[in-house]
């Protein structure tokens, strides 16, 4: 046999190719890989912690159900420090990573916002939790949201409020950061919508030691009730002690940090009867009753919104790349955004346009300590 | 009227936070010319020591005395591990080394405890009490009451005591007060050791009103960093004034023009200072020492 020359270089180019595409393809073939970005360390480095056992939980069930394309998948997680410039250098170390097919990204909306650019640079689908309605709502194709945004909390807390409690004298205390503006915006939008609007609107600042003038400020407002959006559940125990101890005692309808895990045990009896909206309500459907009892066994504590989220995060996504078929960017955010009545932690997913997966709330009330749940409300817009 | 006296009450106890943690920053100026940026970390350090035993089950009492003896020890491990290799060196690698064991010693704990922010019980059962228009709450007026004390055993202590005098000596000159027969280093040693029970006692005193965390250090610690530059950096009384100002004013500001911008109005003062007063109140304009 002649060997011609043409024969002869595409041999070679082949031999010398191989190593290297066999190691690429070992490369991709070992596991499905996901970046997560999730405070490890600084203030909310606790709820980081319950995030990862959400991710984690729904990773070993996807895993023991055959895992994702075949393949197993695997979590590898950054640390966001629980600042904006922590995230940016998170999400950028693990974009950095090729291999990675989509991320989870944070909870917190000031954060989400910090890397959404890099998102958009990046091109491949980003699982959030932050509740800010603009995160979704700016164009940026590859943020899904799976947890219902402030438009429907702040819409939530005023219909319980107005509707089912009949107060129409409102005060307003929020955070002064991104989640915490948008939220109270959109709680005045509702809440003049339905003929009330707020006689308070009251910012603070995260990480305040005291909050005497703020609790003064609602007093003086003469508002027969208080809706509240916190970001930080040490911020909040100080002010809902600080506010019982100065004799406030009107009803309290807060955005989720008010029923949060952490709140409830660091302010005590300060929470008592208080209502809160939160996404994630152990009672309110089967879905998020096993998720509790399975968290429950894995870490023998009670799972709230921060593990919630994720562990919805994660099963989604990974039904979605398998329908997809691929680990193209594009392909897998068709499959998210295609979606529909699926049954999560959190409630059920229905992704429209936009990214966002969740449209309603649980209303719940703290019974002395114990979080119970009162009604689901969904909007349809 | 009754809103000014409620606003007062909480600024001066707050206050009295920012000044027991910013007299530990003072005392170890004055000895070793350095800050020591863990200062913060102390006051974590023993209000999770005091979480340990009180959760073991240990008397309140006994738990606050082993708390205070752990940051004793922690006074002396520091002055032997941070500041005495770094001694004979220029302020500098010494202030570094204060700043990398202050990461060292909130990471530790974070890997020791995790990241769960704590409860710690207030020393009283009574939340506080009513006076007329005004709440007095019982933890805060404790802070107070133990801020009092504190600056006249501090007046005591360094004014008519021997040992008083000695650190008094050593932090003035410490080349004279050798030749005078004064030890430096073991005055060094009891300056690290009181200034860690100091902090300590601010993070047992603080910890039932805003809880137990890895960060509470650091939030305060900024602000009696503040209140030291306020009442003049290295003056005992400074201190103590500057925190309580501190304390007033940002809660007559929050309360007056803005609660978002409460933390500025502290560090506006700190900048007006520092442009017009660079001394502090206290302080005396000194040269470059010769």
């Amino acid at each position: 046999m002649k060997l011609t020359r043409r024969e002869f270089s595409a041999g070679m180019a082949a031999g010398l190719a191989a190593p290297a595409l066999m190691r690429s393809a070992w490369a991709q073939g070992a596991t499905i890989k996901i970046g997560m970005c999730v405070p490890v360390t600084g203030p909310a480095a606790e709820q980081g912690l319950w995030a990862q056992n959400g991710a984690k939980l729904a990773l070993a069930a996807v895993n023991k159900a055959g895992g994702v394309l075949g393949k197993q998948v695997e979590l590898v997680i950054e640390d966001d420090q629980t600042t904006n410039p922590g995230i940016v250098l998170a999400f950028s170390k693990l974009a950095a990573q090729s291999d990675i097919v989509a991320f989870l990204g944070s909870i917190r909306s000031t954060q989400v916002q910090a890397m959404a650019p890099d998102v958009i640079k990046v091109g491949k689908p980003v699982m959030i939790g932050g509740t800010n309605p603009d995160l979704t709502h700016s164009g940026n194709p590859w943020l899904f949201r799976f947890r219902p945004n402030d438009n429907y909390s702040g819409r939530v807390i005023a219909d319980f409020g107005v509707t089912t409690l009949g107060k129409k004298k409102w005060a307003i205390v929020h955070s002064t950061d991104a989640f915490g503006t948008a939220g109270g915006k959109a709680l005045t939008e509702a809440l003049t919508k339905l003929g009330a609007p707020p006689v308070l609107d009251q910012g603070y600042a995260n990480q305040s030691q005291d909050f005497t003038p703020v609790v003064l400020a609602v007093k003086q407002s003469g508002a027969d009730v208080l809706g509240t959006y916190f970001t930080f559940e040490n911020d909040l125990g100080i002010f809902a002690r600080q506010l019982r101890q100065l004799g406030v005692n009107i009803p309290w309808v807060g955005s989720p940090s008010v029923v949060a895990v952490s709140s409830t045990k660091l302010a005590g009896p300060a929470l008592f009867g208080t209502y809160g909206v939160a996404d994630f309500a152990e009672d309110s459907s089967d879905t998020a009753k096993a998720f509790g009892k399975a968290y429950r066994d894995a870490y023998k504590t009670a799972p709230d919104n921060q593990s919630a989220w994720p562990y919805d995060a994660i099963t989604i996504l990974s039904a979605a790349i398998n329908k997809a078929g691929s680990t193209d960017p594009n392909k897998i955010r068709d499959a998210i955004l295609a979606t529909q009545k699926f049954a999560g932690a959190e409630g059920e997913y229905n992704f429209d346009k936009n990214g966002d997966g969740l449209h309603g709330y649980n209303v719940v009330k703290n019974d002395k300590g114990k979080i119970v749940y009162d009604k689901h409300i969904d909007f349809n817009d | 009227m009754d809103l000014i006296l409620q606003l007062l009450f909480t600024g001066i106890g707050i206050g009295a936070v920012y000044a027991l943690v910013a007299l530990g920053f003072v005392l170890i100026f004055r000895a070793t010319n350095v800050v020591n940026f863990a200062q913060g970390e102390f006051s974590m350090v023993a209000a999770y020591l005091m979480v340990v035993c009180v959760e073991l089950g240990l008397p309140y009492w006994l738990s606050f005395v082993i708390a205070l003896a752990g940051m004793a020890l922690l006074g002396v491990i520091f002055n032997l591990g941070v500041y005495y290799p770094l001694r004979h060196r220029t302020y500098l690698p010494v202030i570094i080394a204060t700043i990398g064991a202050s990461i060292l010693l909130s990471n530790s704990v974070l890997a020791i405890y995790g990241p769960q922010p704590q409860v710690l019980q207030g020393w009283f059962d009574t939340p506080g009490i009513q006076l007329g228009p005004v709440y007095l709450d019982s933890q805060y007026l404790l802070i107070i009451g133990v801020t009092i004390l504190l600056v006249l055993f501090n007046f005591w202590f360094f004014e008519k005591t021997l040992l008083g005098k000695k650190l008094q000596a050593t932090s003035q000159d410490k080349e004279m007060a050798s030749l005078l027969g004064i030890s430096v280093s073991t005055m060094i040693m009891i300056t690290f050791i009181y200034s860690a029970v100091l902090g300590g006692l601010a993070g047992i005193l603080v910890a039932p009103v805003l809880f137990v965390s890895i960060q509470m250090g650091s939030t305060i610690a900024l602000k009696a960093f503040a209140a030291t530059i306020i009442g003049g950096f290295g003056d005992v009384a400074g201190a103590i004034v500057g925190g309580l100002a501190l304390g007033v004013i940002e809660t007559f500001g929050a309360a007056y023009i803005s609660v978002p911008y409460k933390d500025g109005f502290a560090f506006l003062v700190l900048i007006a200072f520092l442009v017009f007063r660079p001394q502090g109140i206290f302080g005396e304009r000194v040269a470059e020492k010769a």
